[in-house]
């Protein structure tokens, strides 16, 4: 038990920026489930593309880093969007089971592309700044400051745009009710478009971030990593989003830590804590924490 | 005794017409004539291994041992197709009930040395109660549900993982022992491939008669009731909550049953085998076979299975082949991938249902969705 306190600084370091990574991908799905009402299977691949373009960039063509970061987010954005032409835009008036598979079919058809182009294991993207900082209890890399940073200048960005903007209302608009939108003038269907370059760009963000490692491999785990972060907040609710993905972070680093610690249990239980925490939200409360409750047209 | 003969060929005639006539003849051929697909399979199943074996060498495949294959994912196929197809329910978690069902039978038989039939019942008992336990979550609907059974996959992948002590764990479980029935051994025959094939096909086949006598029961009709809409059916008397829970059960089973045949089968198990890869393979057969058709499941079984052998084979066909191509296994989920978005996006029924619908109604299968006006 001492052992446990003694860790929890750098489990709560760990959680927070685990909980910030989560944070990017879940505000990717609730910007693409506000504007068009479906869940984004493929949401974690945009991350791996992410990661990989950034050292692709960075790395293999040697860009500095700056500007390999931007392009790569550029690139990302430019996948989501091609995918909302070719897949979401057809498929527009199908039904729920038929999206689904059909963006299940991206995400693999995401992922094998990825490993095709990236064959190893695990890339080493350079960190912005290495080093490590310590503080009292814990050690963290340098990057940790970043991926919060990045973070924070996200949430703020999107908070803004979906509030302030004439899109990001109209997109809002496009949430409510996709007639009403449509009969007082907005393009429903760019809206779609939008929401897909900006769930994707968002995505590579958290994807690059989360140095040093990129993988082929990361995207399911992170989707429905991000997808639990959406859910426990409330899905479709940006702050929901960001209370969401810290307790994910700081349940998986506390949970699997004191098993371990305490009880002797292996850590490899670690990947079942965030599915089991989105069952467990999804029947006791699918609205959220944060979120009201739901009532559906019949 | 002129005048009985007449009779009787009327009765032909009328059985051929689909009418219901009394006499043996008549009946059989009523009952010939409604069972025509599932006849059709039986005898290309019951004389496929014969002109199987010669061809096998030079098309470099082993056809028996593929179609063996085959088999088994037809009758998770089959109950997945049910779950989806029918009721509507999208399942990304059936991975893990055949992971379990295989795990059940592996370690009965290797460390409780039950013989591999009684494993096999085990099996399908265990996926049952697995089943029952997950059930709750089929109150989910749409993206929630996919995305809650895609976590109950992960979870039970994690759990057959990390429980080295039941599992071995990453090393996973080997030298199962070979199929056997009381008083016969299957696995261990001269002709084992064949014998096996023979077992597994019987069980498929029984499998498909009775899910497709299934879906014209009342259940079957419950089950595209709450599929249309789940409020309508609750109104005309449908249970739907325990509707929806039987079907998914019956899902796993075939998946438990599936799973303890596949475990004998291949001899060793590990967990990497049932993760979410095969849960979307799985989906792939249904989507590709077609929703709602049970004999769909063993068109898309089939060729989900076939694929990549093909591919492995062509080397032998063309001589020399890319090196891309060599490499498919890499390619493997662009394959799959693409197949389930194109299907998607022109064939929303699945390949053999758009496909039939061309032949039935004379029209294009493909529906061009860029054409169709914006909804609003």
């Amino acid at each position: 038990m001492v052992d446990f306190l003694r860790n929890c600084p750098q489990y709560l370091a760990n959680g927070l920026a685990n909980g910030c990574i989560y944070i990017l991908v879940a505000m990717g799905f609730n910007i693409i489930y506000n504007s068009t009402g479906i869940i984004n299977f493929a949401q974690g691949e945009f991350s791996m593309f992410g990661g990989l373009f950034a050292y692709a960039l960075a790395v293999s063509a040697g860009l500095s880093l700056p500007l390999a970061v931007l392009l790569a987010i550029a690139a990302t954005g430019l996948i989501g969007a091609c995918m909302e032409r070719l897949m979401i835009y057809p498929l527009r008036r199908a039904s729920v089971l038929t999206a689904i598979i059909a963006t299940i079919g991206a995400s693999i058809f995401f992922k094998s592309l990825g490993r095709v182009l990236w064959p190893n294991e695990a890339y080493k993207v350079p960190e912005f700044t290495p080093g490590n900082i310590s503080l009292p209890g814990a050690t963290v890399p340098r990057q940790f400051l970043w991926v919060l940073g990045l973070t924070v200048i996200s949430v703020l960005l999107v908070y803004v745009f979906f509030s302030r903007t004439r899109a990001g209302r109209a997109m809002r608009a496009c949430s409510v009710n996709r007639q009403a939108a449509c009969l007082v003038g907005i393009d429903v269907s760019r809206m779609s478009f939008y929401s897909f370059l900006l769930a994707a760009a968002l995505g590579s963000v958290a994807g690059l971030a989360n140095a040093p490692y990129a993988s082929y491999s990361i995207g399911l785990d992170l989707g429905v990593k991000g997808f639990t972060a959406a859910v426990v907040g409330g899905l479709g609710n940006t702050f929901g989003a960001v209370t969401g993905g810290l307790v994910l972070g700081l349940l998986e680093e506390l949970i699997p830590g004191f098993l371990t610690v305490v009880m002797g249990i292996s850590t490899g239980y670690k990947g079942a804590v965030a599915s089991i925490l989105l069952i467990m939200v999804l029947l006791l409360r699918p609205q959220g924490i944060l979120g009201k409750g739901m009532v559906e047209k019949v | 005794m002129e005048e009985k003969r007449e009779d009787s060929l009327q009765e032909v005639a009328a059985a051929g017409k689909g009418e219901r006539r009394g006499g043996f003849l008549g009946e059989a051929l009523f009952l010939a004539r409604r069972h025509v697909v599932f006849l059709s399979l039986v005898a290309f199943i019951a004389v496929m291994p014969f002109w199987a074996k010669p061809l096998s060498k030079p098309l470099g495949i082993p056809l028996v041992m593929v179609m063996r294959l085959v088999g088994i994912y037809t009758i998770v196929a089959v109950g997945l197709n049910i779950l989806m197809g029918y009721a509507g329910q999208i399942s990304l978690g059936h991975g893990a009930f055949f992971g379990i069902g295989a795990y059940t039978s592996a370690i009965l038989t290797v460390k409780a040395h039950f013989p591999p039939w009684l494993g096999i019942i085990m099996a399908v008992l265990v996926a049952i109660a697995f089943g029952f336990l997950v059930a709750p979550v089929l109150r989910l609907k749409g993206h929630y549900l996919a995305m809650a059974t895609l976590g109950v996959g992960i979870v039970l992948f994690v759990f057959l993982r990390e429980m080295t002590w039941l599992t071995g764990g990453n090393d996973g479980i080997r030298n199962i022992p070979p199929l056997s029935l009381p008083g016969m051994r299957i696995g261990e025959a001269r002709d084992y491939l064949r014998a096996e094939y023979y077992f597994i096909w019987v069980i498929a086949l029984i499998v498909l008669l009775l899910c497709s006598n299934l879906v014209r029961s009342r259940l079957g009709r419950a089950m595209r009731a709450l599929h249309q809409s789940e409020v309508a059916a609750e109104v005309m008397g449908v249970n739907v909550s325990w509707e929806k829970i039987k079907v998914f059960v019956l899902s796993t089973a075939l998946a438990g049953l599936a799973g303890g045949i596949f475990a004998h089968v291949q001899g060793y198990i590990d967990p990497n085998l049932f993760t979410i890869v095969l849960s979307i393979q799985l989906v792939t057969m249904v989507v590709v076979g077609g929703m709602e058709s049970i004999w769909g499941a063993v068109a898309g079984a089939g060729l989900i299975t076939f694929i990549p052998k093909i591919v492995e084979a062509l080397p032998k066909w063309l001589g020399e082949v890319p090196r891309w191509v060599e490499k498919y296994s890499n390619y493997e989920g662009m394959v799959f991938g693409l197949i389930l978005v194109l299907t998607m996006i022109f064939m929303p029924a699945g390949i053999t249902r758009g496909l039939s619908d061309m032949v039935r109604y004379r029209r294009s299968p493909f529906v061009n969705p860029f054409r169709k006006k914006a909804m609003e």
